[in-house]
């Protein structure tokens, strides 16, 4: 499915710089939003910290740094086992979290990705590449409004004008390509003020885009601990807003992150694509899509080599320091659920290295994710609404959870064709 | 683990000085349903273990007759009925069945029932000659996709019956909240009486039967019955089912594959030892052995129980396939070479398939020796000896690691704790027993540096410890009043290992494990006195890991109550 087109949206000037654009809405749906106004009405929050793991909301770095966070967890409903999904990587799992569908339905298996058509690697961005329905264009379309606060360049690219109201990231941080959380918060609350929408999807980047690149050291993460303790600061901003507006009792507030962070010493990176290029066989005829701690592998040759090359890859893969699995994508669709947008071959390393193709200069980062240590992640419900619930469940919450979960709780009508693949956790 | 057999001077009766214990716990008030049961031919009583959610394994042992002495091998050839019911009074029996026994199984009883609906209390019986057993009562576990809120577990290790009365059973049975027991081992000693039995000069409380370290079959049979007839383990084995594995002294002291520190040349050849070892304790316990309770189908014993989505328990075996333990760890290194295993292959392998993220959210370890590394390179040289006869913390050439334990088989747990991580599997606590004394740790992937992080990471999981029924500790050996020798090594240990929390050196009793979505918590209950048959208990302290922390913190007061 494409995005819904980007002709028809105003701009407009929401407070403190912030600026918003707003699509049209058809008169009939402007009426239904109108009409529910004056009744009591649901509002869900989505809330992703970026790269957050669940042991920091305990302390794991050391000192109280997310007491807003974590006093939210323990009033509401959270989920110790929850994960996030292959591959362990930004785009997907937001992708994930609102089309309620995997990524061979929806097309986004990852961060970066092998273009055969343009015939190189480039980062899913683009609104055309999400394939599936999402709930911001749900609530759309039955008469609710929907809205996007995303820190990173790359989520407003690829979630595009789907969602009633937008903000664009800014400033953006160079390099990181991000907003800091302190502006994306100003955006949400700017946006809940001049549109009060049902559905606001928020990324707040900052402990991502630290943890990527702290320098102070894997042990010391000084950086680390302030982007968490102020990701603690915002999400406070956000309760404070919806509780002095009278919001908070009405609301449903999810929170969670994309994915967790590992850390590698500088030695400790892999560089597949010299090794498979040493290969005879498969020399010029496989191109490396390098995601943090996963590698997509695409064979480019004829495809009657391809089990052939698949065998070669894996073996090669298996065979080099710091490979954790290298599973064939095809074989490993039931449970990995990756497109063909996802490659043959899927290569995770082990905790404690990162991928860096196609050089070995190609990724300087410490911290990285996309492998499997990257999974655990928070997940919990909260929020002043009686059906948010309380409690600990041992149930497997995953980020493709998060869309039937709000469309429940909206009451939101129909289900993607082919059915959710995430799971209601009101 | 490693025990000697001390005949150093006595200076106290050991746990004297714990009587003025506060009993905080007294038997139990229920009724026993034992009244009208006929105790002549259902002189060892009744038990059932390993329970599924739909299923529960049932045991007794018949006496038809009055040679059928156990180990006798005589006897005739019986059937037993049995009967599975919704309530005590058996007015809805919803199973039954019958079983035949005979000498060749020493008249034991077991009967793997199943078309039970989970998470249930059932009362059983056994019914032979219109004689019948005293009323057993079990519980299923919950459906594999149910979601407890709660389970409550009894946690034991180290009943050696010549040191002790069972007094942390009988308490343990005196409880009303608990679904089940986990036993950790060491569940019946293999020693003669005089042989390493209460303090320092090794006096028999009780003495064991045969009166003889047992190497034979019918050894292991009388063995086995005799820790059956103690009224405190049978009344707990009646009250709630079992899950156990066996350490070292259901076959005998430091076993491993090949053989054993208490196996010498004259018991007759090792393997054939081991084997009647084990066809005994198939025979005897409520366990499912290579995945039946039938006998003589195979004798591995480790194996996973689940309990719906909350939490799944992983039973080892670290004797029947390990490499011997090294002699000199300092000077050949040895503990960490590859090629020296505790687990073998195979169960490595499966213990790593119980250990992902997609099983249940607590992944529980019963571990029969202690996997948290441990180093003991400060401790006084005056001391090592009785560290040693407690637990056999250190070999006597003064390495400082116990070569008994993980720690002398160090690639075995590297192997494991990199899966944790590499997986990012969570919320991994082992349960272990052995040596006679109370742990709480953390399982530091580095151990040198913890609690620095190691490219993020600090531990794998938590390990809970409970001390032994009776089996001596350090108080024991070396004479002095608890809290005192005691005390000093303790703290040397924590300053040298601040992955450990908790240690305590003195102490007799059991474990109660409180499983929540949240956390897991283990409160450690001691007795008073080993000696005294009435022995009270009080709450010493709790620890608790939360959910996705793999760290522990104290808690300030035990769960439920009695």
């Amino acid at each position: 499915m494409s995005a819904p087109g980007a002709s028809r949206r105003t701009v407009l000037q929401a407070g403190a710089g912030v600026v918003l654009s707003t699509a049209a809405m058809s008169a009939p749906a402007a009426a239904q939003v109108a009409a529910r106004r004056g009744s009591r009405r649901r509002r869900a929050y989505v809330v992703v910290l970026d790269g957050c793991r669940p042991a920091e909301i305990d302390g794991e770095l050391g000192g109280d740094l997310m007491p807003t966070v974590r006093r939210l967890r323990s009033a509401g409903r959270t989920f110790p086992r929850a994960r996030s999904l292959p591959v362990m990587e930004t785009i997907p799992n937001h992708t994930m979290m609102m089309t309620g569908v995997r990524p061979d339905r929806s097309g986004v298996p990852a961060n970066a990705v092998y273009d055969r058509e343009l015939g190189e690697t480039r980062t899913l961005d683009r609104p055309g590449d999400m394939r599936a329905d999402t709930v911001l264009q749900r609530c759309r379309r039955q008469g609710l409004t929907s809205g996007t606060v995303l820190s990173k360049e790359y989520l407003f690219g690829i979630f595009g004008t789907r969602a009633t109201h937008r903000w664009e990231p800014e400033p953006l941080v160079p390099v990181s390509e991000h907003a800091p959380d302190v502006f994306t918060m100003d955006a949400t609350l700017a946006m809940i003020d001049a549109h009060d929408p049902d559905l606001v999807f928020v990324n707040l980047g900052d402990i991502d885009r630290v943890g990527h690149s702290d320098l102070t050291g894997t042990s010391l993460q000084v950086a680390r601990r302030a982007a968490l303790a102020s990701a603690d600061t915002q999400v406070s901003r956000l309760v404070t807003a919806l509780e002095d507006s009278g919001r908070w009792r009405d609301s449903l507030l999810v929170v969670l992150a994309d994915h967790s962070m590992d850390w590698s010493r500088p030695d400790r990176s892999v560089s597949l694509s010299p090794v498979l290029a040493e290969d005879p066989f498969l020399a010029d005829r496989v191109v490396v899509g390098q995601n943090g701690g996963a590698d997509l592998v695409y064979w480019t040759g004829p495809a009657r080599d391809r089990e052939q090359a698949v065998r070669r890859i894996r073996r090669l893969a298996l065979a080099t320091d710091g490979v954790l699995a290298a599973h064939d994508r095809r074989r490993a669709a039931s449970w990995l659920r990756l497109g063909p947008e996802a490659g043959d071959v899927v290569v995770y390393s082990k905790a404690g290295w990162r991928f860096s193709d196609p050089s070995p200069g190609s990724n300087p980062l410490p911290g990285n994710h996309g492998h499997p240590t990257t999974s655990p992640i928070p997940f919990f419900l909260s929020g002043g609404h009686p059906d948010v619930g309380r409690g600990s469940s041992s149930a497997l919450a995953t980020t493709v959870d998060v869309a039937p979960t709000v469309a429940r709780f909206l009451g939101l009508r129909g289900a993607p064709r082919g059915g959710w693949d995430g799971v209601p956790r009101l | 683990m490693t025990v000697y057999s001390p005949t150093r001077r006595a200076v106290l009766a050991a746990g004297a000085a714990g009587a003025a214990s506060t009993a905080l716990l007294t038997p139990g008030a229920h009724a026993s349903p034992a009244a009208t049961a006929d105790r002549r031919a259902f002189a060892h009583g009744v038990a059932s273990g390993d329970p599924l959610p739909t299923g529960v394994v049932l045991w007794t042992r018949v006496t038809p007759s009055s040679a059928a002495t156990p180990g006798s091998g005589r006897g005739p050839r019986v059937e037993v009925r049995w009967e599975v019911a919704e309530d005590a009074a058996f007015r809805r029996v919803v199973r039954r069945g019958r079983a035949v026994t005979g000498p060749w199984r020493d008249h034991t009883v077991k009967v793997d029932v199943g078309g039970l609906r989970p998470a249930r209390w059932y009362w059983y019986r056994f019914t032979w000659q219109g004689r019948t057993s005293r009323v057993g009562r079990t519980r299923t576990a919950p459906a594999a996709d149910a979601e407890p809120g709660r389970l409550r577990w009894g946690v034991v290790s180290c009943a050696n019956l010549q040191a002790g009365w069972f007094s942390a059973y009988r308490h343990l049975a005196a409880r009303d909240d608990l679904d089940l027991v986990v036993h950790l081992g060491d569940y019946l000693y293999e020693y003669a009486p005089g042989e390493y039995g209460e303090g320092q000069e090794n006096t028999d409380v009780r003495p064991h039967v045969p009166a003889r370290e047992i190497v034979s079959l019918a050894d292991y049979r009388q063995r086995h019955a005799q820790y059956k007839t103690d009224p405190d383990l049978a009344d707990l084995h009646a009250r709630l089912p079992f899950v156990v594995t066996w350490d070292d002294h259901e076959s005998t002291n430091d076993a491993w594959r090949g053989g054993a520190e208490n196996h010498q040349p004259d018991e007759g050849d090792w393997r054939r030892r081991r084997a009647r070892a084990h066809r005994a304790y198939d025979e005897w316990m409520p366990a499912r052995m290579s995945a039946t309770a039938d006998l003589g189908d195979g004798t591995r014993l480790f194996r996973r129980l689940r309990f719906g989505r909350l939490a799944e328990l992983s039973m080892l075996d670290l004797r029947t396939y390990r490499d011997q333990q090294v002699a000199t760890p300092l000077v050949d290194g040895e503990v960490s070479d590859p090629d020296r295993t505790i687990t073998g292959r195979q169960q490595l392998d499966w213990l790593k398939d119980s250990l992902r993220p997609s099983r249940p959210q607590w992944k529980l370890v019963g571990n029969p020796v202690m996997i948290a590394p441990v180093t003991f390179a400060s401790l006084p040289a005056e001391l090592v000896d009785n560290v040693n006869d407690v637990a056999g913390l250190l070999p006597r050439d003064g390495s400082p690691y116990n070569v008994d334990q993980w720690d002398g088989y160090t690639d075995d747990r590297r192997e494991l704790f990199a899966h944790i991580r590499d997986r990012g599997v969570r919320d991994v606590v082992f349960l272990t027993g052995d040596i006679h004394s109370g742990w709480a740790c953390e399982l530091p992937y580095d151990a040198g540096t913890y609690p620095v992080p190691v490219d993020g990471e600090t531990s794998a999981g938590v390990e809970l410890v409970c001390t032994s029924v009776t089996s001596n500790n350090l108080k024991d050996i070396t004479g002095t009043p608890p809290g005192t020798t005691s005390r000093g090594v303790e703290t040397a240990i924590k300053a040298d290992n601040l992955h450990v929390k908790y240690l305590d050196f003195d102490s007799h009793g059991f474990s109660v494990l409180d499983i929540t979505s949240r956390r897991v918590q283990m409160d450690w209950w001691v007795i008073s006195s080993r000696t005294d048959r009435r022995a009270g208990v009080e709450w010493s302290t709790s620890w608790r890991t939360r959910a996705g922390t793999a760290t522990l913190e104290q808690a300030d007061a035990p769960v439920g109550g009695r």
